[in-house]
């Protein structure tokens, strides 16, 4: 009896072993499978919002429904950027997604190994975001054509320029605007655009015809402030970042997001099944949008451009 | 009494029977429509004023309507009740062929031709040289019924081995006059455009921005500019004072004013065999003219 129930126990203690092993192999199998994505957001912006809400949406198209996605939304500053970037570092993210130029150009600057796929970058080439272990997708539009049906609506003499000098993309899009402007026969007045209360520069800038407001998180974050003054000082707006469906910006030019937000996701889920990023080339976004938003147009008094009423692939009456 | 009555009766038959030419004649009016070469808009502001000298220097009202899109502008122009068009190269050449229209006058150019020709373009500072480059791309063109389009950009891609344009391009679309597909090009809401070269230098000498982000990257030969083609029956007198009026516009100040403003030198005799370009086109681009209707 007392041989049969050590022979018993032994049995018993060996099935354990083996559950035990099969149950903590599973566990390892799940855990490697499921993966964490982070996420750097900046600024409360309707056009990353749409775009991450297609990253995910794509994301979950592509069986990775499951992944952990860490949602990081600093405030646009280099140190909330930084900082938001090392957190995903530490708790070891798979991948780092960034939606824009400066947060990309923070996680890149935090020198870790981990891939990083971009969207909404508008330039990356022109401001240094190439290789280095990483990809995604770009949203560049002319500068030039926004200005060209500006002037459709306005004379222009002078150009506000909204940008934030912390923002190397904003910087490079007022540099663009300078250039742009010897050709098209206008000045800048560049307005510097950190924080909500530095729009009341704009009205301290003197005379301006329209506004433009660069590629900022922080020039959009202020977007209903500046659309404030915009409307009581009868300055059209153009902008290149698609944002609410009313915004009042009256022409936009933009990189549709939520085809930025996809764009990242096939990146993102290449990458999460063995590819490397530097394998993967930047894809541009084909859907470009033409806004023009009539009503705020009409409510201010501005004749309606023909040729922008023809060209527009979206109007807002 | 009754002579006096009779001669004032006489008088008024007399009087009626002299003004009855005249009011056929106020109310003859001529139909002459317009291809949507630039946008409606720009296409009348161009076209009004020359409709309103002819109407004055020939007596009759030149009236104009816009043919809202050139597919199916053979069958419009019947249904229409047209007296002519001013068609474009490939529009032309179908009407010629289908409907036996008779080429009236064609304008010059500011450079002395009364010749276009179709440029492919891309922007300046895209990494499109070569078809092989424009695998997976987006196109725009201007319209299945234009030579310089739509016909030479399908006769240079068969030329460089592409048949199947539903498949070789990601997307293409057509946006309906030359200048859209221009824009679409410069605001990268395409990666190619196939559009008249006049339009395209127009828009360039108007704004140099425009010269330096795009760039040609193949051109057609010469093809008609385009022609006022009058319909088969026309009365031969209102076809000789159309075409005369048009053609001696250089000669009169009032005419000279409209043809600069119209962006045009003056105006030539058009003659059936001009289209001959066009018929060589259509071949390269294996598209028989004879069925094509301009028409998915």
């Amino acid at each position: 009896m007392t041989a049969l129930s050590k022979i018993q126990r032994q049995a018993a203690a060996v099935c354990l072993a083996v559950i035990s092993f099969f149950l903590l192999s599973s566990f390892q199998v799940f855990a490697a499978d499921k993966k964490t994505i982070g996420v750097i957001m900046t600024g409360d912006i309707p056009y990353y919002s749409k775009m991450h809400k297609a990253f995910t949406a794509r994301l979950s198209k592509e069986g990775y429904g499951d992944a952990q996605v860490l949602l990081q939304r600093p405030y646009p500053d280099q140190v909330s950027w930084s900082n938001a970037a090392r957190k995903l570092i530490a708790v070891d993210v798979d991948i780092i997604v960034t939606y824009g130029a400066s947060v990309t150009l923070a996680a890149i600057n935090e020198r870790t190994s981990i891939p990083i796929v971009y969207a909404g970058v508008y330039n990356p080439d022109a401001i240094g975001i190439t290789g280095k272990n990483t990809t995604g997708s770009i949203s560049k539009v002319p500068t030039s054509s926004l200005i060209r049906y500006l002037k459709g609506i306005t004379n222009i003499s002078n150009l506000g320029v909204l940008y934030s000098d912390i923002e190397k993309e904003s910087i490079r899009q007022a540099k663009d605007l300078e250039d742009i402007s010897k050709d098209m026969g206008f000045t800048i007045v560049k307005i510097n655009i950190r924080r909500a209360e530095d729009v009341r520069k704009i009205k301290a800038a003197g005379k301006l015809d329209a506004l433009f407001l660069t590629c900022s998180a922080s020039v959009n974050m202020s977007l209903n402030a500046i659309l404030e003054i915009a409307r009581a000082g009868k300055l059209p707006t153009a902008s290149s970042m698609k944002g609410e469906n009313n915004s009042g910006v009256v022409i936009t030019l933009s990189a549709s997001p939520e085809e930025q937000g996809e764009l990242a996701a096939e990146r993102v889920v290449k990458i999460l099944r063995g590819a490397h990023p530097n394998a993967l080339p930047p894809a541009s976004g084909k859907n470009i949008e033409l806004i023009f938003n009539l009503k705020e147009n009409m409510e201010m008094g501005f004749k309606i451009p023909m040729g922008l009423v023809t060209e527009a692939t979206k109007i807002i009456q | 009494m009754f002579n006096e009555m009779k001669f004032i009766l006489n008088f008024i038959l007399l009087f009626f029977v002299l003004l009855k030419p005249l009011e056929v004649f106020a109310e003859e009016e001529i139909l002459l429509g317009l291809i949507p070469e630039q946008n409606i808009f720009k296409q009348m502001d161009r076209y009004k004023p020359l409709a309103a000298y002819l109407s004055e220097k020939a007596g009759v009202n030149v009236r104009l309507t816009i043919l809202s899109r050139y597919g199916d502008i053979v069958e419009r122009f019947i249904s229409r009740g047209l007296d002519g068009a001013f068609f474009d190269s490939l529009t032309g050449m179908m009407a010629i062929t289908r409907l036996g229209v008779e080429p009236a006058a064609r304008h010059t150019n500011p450079d002395g031709k009364a010749t276009v020709r179709s440029y492919i373009f891309v922007r300046a500072d895209s990494k499109i040289n070569s078809v092989k480059d424009m695998k997976g791309k987006k196109v725009a063109f201007v319209d299945r019924a234009t030579a310089t389009g739509y016909l030479f950009a399908i006769a240079f891609l068969r030329e460089n081995g592409v048949s199947d344009i539903d498949r070789y391009f990601n997307e293409y679309y057509f946006t309906g006059s030359h200048d859209s597909a221009i824009y679409a090009v410069l605001d990268n809401r395409a990666d190619i455009g196939s559009a008249q070269d006049t339009i395209f230098n127009m828009l360039a000498s108007r704004d140099i921005t425009i010269k330096k982000e795009l760039r040609v990257i193949a051109q057609s030969e010469e093809l008609p500019e385009t022609t006022l083609c009058l319909r088969k029956g026309i009365p031969s007198q209102i076809k000789k004072r159309l075409t005369g009026i048009l053609l001696g516009m250089n000669e009169d100040p009032a005419g000279r004013e409209i043809l600069k403003k119209f962006g045009a030198l003056k105006f030539v005799e058009a003659e059936v065999k001009d289209f001959n370009p066009v018929f060589s086109l259509a071949r390269r681009a294996q598209i028989n003219i004879r069925e094509y209707k301009g028409t998915r």
